[in-house]
């Protein structure tokens, strides 16, 4: 499988990956959670795993951490096989989606609850508290119970304590979701700016396309328990490897046709020419799909590939146009214009006006 | 998957814990050892009978479970069943009132009304029942009162039957107005509205969507009056006489005056199959209710 | 949640509600109030005396009662609140057939009458030979609260999110230390709640001591209930008095304990029995 194939080469940063998974498989009364998952992630990195609800990426993270055990394969941590070593032994922190803050510890209490376990001396302890309450913007909260802090600071003392470990990997399972969309948004710079400072391995969990892309080095895309893809955020999005990594990242256009010829016929009169495809011969059934805001309804290069249409539908959306264009009888095209400076209202296209649609053959993206 | 080379070992898991079978074991032994086995030796020692020196012996005689069928033991039996009965129902029309009015009346005091009726409970129930005692009794206030108003003689409230179904209430009711109250304070208020405009008038509307809507409440409160109920001795003892004697006493002159410990806990197990019988049909018939709506 | 009352009110449940009021809190305030009368008289008061409560304190075998009951209380709160709260960790973590099965026995003395279990435990303390004593008091009232502390704690339990537990063990602590640290500490209003509970119970239970007491000294309810049967007098209310003044100071705690700990507990779920369905 393609994924794998990228899965298993890491960014070359570190030798020895932070973490890994071998064949790491999950069975719950009889359904597979996560399906023989193979994975590497570099240390140093900001690695998220994105997935629906349910796709196996939370269940993943807990075998990590250790909570969980896997049915088959195994967890490497720096290296080192902890698939049975119980979770206070493995050198991963989490940072819950609840947090799961200690209420009866006042903020210190809880961040330097991990160090305490390992016996450090008062002093030193005490330093390197504060240290993090710095790092983490919290210094004046020391003394507070969790439950007089706001949503924002409880989720940055959850982070604190965690890293204040210094694990060799950070869990962190959806830790922004809780927040609402404005802080979440301060909080994913944060939190990207943190790990940078840090340095250390973050393993993020998100169903959320637009937090995994704006903040990790690498994603991984999960469904049904088995890794779609593994890449560079620009990867992932540009060059999606299946139909469902297609259409869970932003919107495509899908569409799903035979090999001729070099093309890829996806209605009587429209063949879509489409770079080779290892592993498909002539006459495969196989999927298309171009991203809305690759096409051009004018402007176009010599080099595009052109097709005649007629607009179906026109949605003004504020800062772009959302046009449906029909290119065959019962096949449209979702087409997403930028409404830039210069266009007035009535630059745009009205339903029934004949238009030309046309995209750079790199951006069609062919799926199996 | 196919298996490469030889099958691995088991794997440890990374959960292994002996801790939490360990703190299941203890009290489990204790309650073996402290209720369950005691509950068999209730039942097996009817079974025996008692020597000439007055002590119990374990035997195979059926003679303390064929005495229970008698004249005497079925009439007290029956006057049991009855009073806890009579105590339910009782309960029932007391709560149900002070429960609506707290619950859907009671505006920001409901909290503190409803403390205020559990309160009392925390009372010793032994003082509780003396206190009622206190008030009946021939020279009590109650009595005096009626005296000095002139109203006759005074009446004699204690050793009737209605003086024990009255300790009982005294005793339980709390049982039966918290459940009501929680299924009331849960009610859907817009439900009641809605009633009002079909069935006009609040009497038509409180039977035909109110007290169905919580009817679970009424029902695990008829059970939690009548369990404790069945088996008391104390109402009787302190505020009745030899004629209003309830099962419970019977068996504590058993264990403490007639000193007929096999025959004592053939009563008990006479007491605890009523009271399992009636818990079956109980549950059954509120299961298939549940199913129903 | 401020909830709309519904408009007119109904007059006869109200009336219910206040006679239910008088009727049990009547009685209670007339024993309070006549065991301060110089005469012997329960229904004409005719002057303030302590002289009943000086009777009691020169009562030399109802003061070992007194004592006797604090320590029953006392041993039977502290055993039940271990094993209670062993039980409902336990039940809560071991999730299996097993689990379950020890979960419904355990709550059985809840739904047993009382004389059911005091004439169980009367019959297996003499089986296995055990001198009636205070000691067969307290291990039968225990017995009988541990499903008390089992249910009120396993109701804190379920609130209890399994991710801080899980967090603690993430920081380096093992499953014991994990409880130690954690659980525990979070545990306590339940804890305190149900130790105040099991407290009033003991205290005041008569059923179960009558069963099971030894001759001498007798827990104090046995011996008020050995009073009580030959007639009332002011010196037994004088007695009740102080049993009610027990309770209500047990009530008192209770509430100013909730104050410390309690976020988000209502007074109401302490009294109750801490769990609302």
């Amino acid at each position: 499988m393609t994924a794998t194939t990228t899965a298993s080469k890491p960014l070359s940063r570190a030798g020895t990956p932070s973490v890994s998974l071998r064949g790491l498989t999950k069975v719950f009364g009889g359904t597979t959670v996560v399906d023989h998952l193979d994975l590497d992630v570099a240390g140093g990195e900001f690695f998220s795993l994105l997935g629906p609800s349910g796709c196996g990426k939370t269940t993943t993270l807990r075998m990590i951490a250790g909570f969980s055990d896997p049915t088959d394969g195994s967890v490497l941590v720096g290296g080192e096989d902890v698939t049975s070593t119980p979770p206070h032994k493995r050198d991963v922190n989490t940072v819950f989606q609840s947090y799961a803050l200690f209420e009866h510890l006042d903020v210190r209490g809880n961040v330097g609850f991990g160090l305490r376990r390992k016996g450090l001396d008062r002093r030193t302890l005490d330093r390197r508290v504060s240290e993090m309450l710095e790092l983490v913007e919290l210094a004046d909260k020391g003394r507070e119970k969790p439950s007089r802090l706001s949503g924002g600071q409880r989720q940055r003392v959850a982070l604190a304590r965690a890293l204040i470990n210094e694990p060799k990997v950070l869990l962190l399972d959806e830790p922004l979701a809780a927040l609402d969309l404005q802080l979440r948004h301060a909080m994913q710079a944060e939190l990207k700016a943190l790990q940078r400072e840090v340095g250390i391995t973050f393993l993020f969990v998100t169903h959320d396309q637009d937090e995994a892309l704006s903040m990790s080095d690498r994603v991984a895309i999960m469904n049904n328990g088995v890794l779609e893809q593994c890449g560079t955020p620009e990867d992932v999005y540009e060059r999606p490897t299946s139909v469902f990594a297609a259409g869970f990242i932003g919107t495509s256009n899908l569409m799903s046709g035979v090999w001729s010829h070099g093309s890829v016929v996806v209605a009587p009169s429209v063949a879509i020419p489409a770079p080779a495809h290892h592993g498909s011969a002539e006459g495969d059934t196989v999927s298309v799909a171009v991203r809305p805001e690759k096409i051009w309804l004018g402007d176009h290069t010599d080099e595009m590939f052109r097709l005649p249409g007629t607009i179906e539908a026109t949605t003004y959306h504020g800062a772009t146009t959302r046009y449906r264009v029909a290119i065959a009888p019962g096949l449209a095209l979702t087409v997403l214009e930028q409404n830039l400076p210069r266009m007035r209202a009535e630059d745009r296209w009205d339903p029934g006006d004949r238009v030309e649609v046309g995209w750079l053959p790199e951006h069609t993206v062919v799926l199996t | 998957m196919v298996a490469l080379g030889p099958a691995p070992a088991p794997r440890r898991s990374a959960q292994r814990t002996w801790l939490w079978g360990a703190l299941l074991a203890v009290p489990t032994a204790w309650m073996v050892a402290f209720f369950v086995i005691s509950m068999v030796i209730v039942v097996l020692l009817p079974f025996g009978r008692t020597t000439n020196d007055g002590f119990p012996v374990f035997s195979t005689s059926l003679d303390n479970y064929r005495a229970l069928w008698n004249d005497v033991y079925l009439e007290l039996f029956v006057r049991s069943v009855l009073y806890a009965l009579a105590t339910v129902v009782l309960s029932a029309l007391i709560a149900y009132p002070t429960a609506y009015a707290i619950a859907l009346h009671g505006g920001r005091y409901k909290n503190a009304l409803i403390a205020a009726v559990v309160v009392p409970f925390f009372a010793s129930y032994l003082i509780r029942m003396y206190a009622w005692k206190a008030l009946l009794s021939d020279d009590g206030l109650v009595n005096s009162g009626l005296r000095g108003s002139g109203l006759g003689d005074g009446i004699a409230f204690l050793n009737t039957p209605w003086a024990v179904i009255g300790g009982l209430v005294y005793g339980f009711v709390v049982f039966m107005i918290l459940p009501i109250y929680a299924s009331l304070e849960r009610l859907d208020v817009s439900l009641v509205e809605a009633g009002k405009d079909l069935y006009h008038g609040p009497v038509r509307t409180f039977f035909s969507v109110t007290l169905p809507a919580t009817r679970y409440g009424l029902y695990g409160g008829a059970l939690l009056v009548f369990l404790p109920a069945l088996g008391d001795f104390v109402s009787a003892q302190l505020l009745g006489g030899a004629g209003t004697y309830m099962m419970g006493n019977l068996v504590q002159q058993q264990f403490n005056e007639g000193q007929n410990w096999p025959l004592g806990s053939a009563m008990t197990v006479g007491m605890m199959a009523a009271l399992t019988a009636l818990m079956v049909a109980y549950l059954r018939a509120t299961s298939t209710q549940a199913r129903e709506t | 949640m401020p909830r709309r009352s519904l408009e007119r009110r109904p007059r006869t449940a109200v009336a219910v509600t206040v006679l239910l009021f008088a009727w049990l809190y009547l009685p209670i305030l007339a024993v309070t109030l006549f065991s301060f009368n110089d005469k012997k008289s329960l229904s004409a008061f005719s002057g303030f005396s302590l002289r009943w409560y000086h009777d009691l304190a020169h009562d030399q075998a109802l003061l070992e009662s007194l004592v006797a009951s604090l320590q029953i209380a006392t041993l039977a709160t502290l055993g039940s609140l271990v094993l209670g709260t062993m039980l409902a960790l336990g039940l809560e973590r071991v999730r299996s057939r097993r689990g379950r099965v020890i979960g419904a026995v355990t709550l059985l003395p809840l739904v047993t009458p009382e004389i059911v279990t005091g004439v169980a435990a009367l019959l297996l303390f003499t089986g296995i030979g055990l001198k009636l004593s205070l000691t067969t008091v307290v291990l039968a009232e225990i017995t009988f609260s541990i499903a008390y502390v089992t249910v009120i704690v396993r109701g804190r339990l379920a609130g209890l999110s399994t991710e801080v537990e899980e967090a603690a063990r993430d920081l380096g602590c093992t499953p014991w230390q994990a409880l130690r640290l954690v659980t525990l500490p979070a545990l306590v209003p339940a804890l305190l709640g149900a130790g105040l509970l099991v407290f009033a119970l003991v205290f005041d239970d008569f059923v179960l001591a009558f069963f099971t007491t030894g001759v001498d000294p007798q827990p104090l309810p046995v011996r008020v209930y050995s009073s009580i049967r030959f007639g009332v007098s002011p010196a037994i209310n004088a007695i009740g008095t102080l049993m009610l003044l027990v309770s209500a100071l047990l009530i008192v705690a209770a509430l100013v304990l909730l104050r410390l700990f309690g976020r988000g507990t209502s007074s109401l779920e302490l009294i109750t029995g801490g769990e609302r369905r």
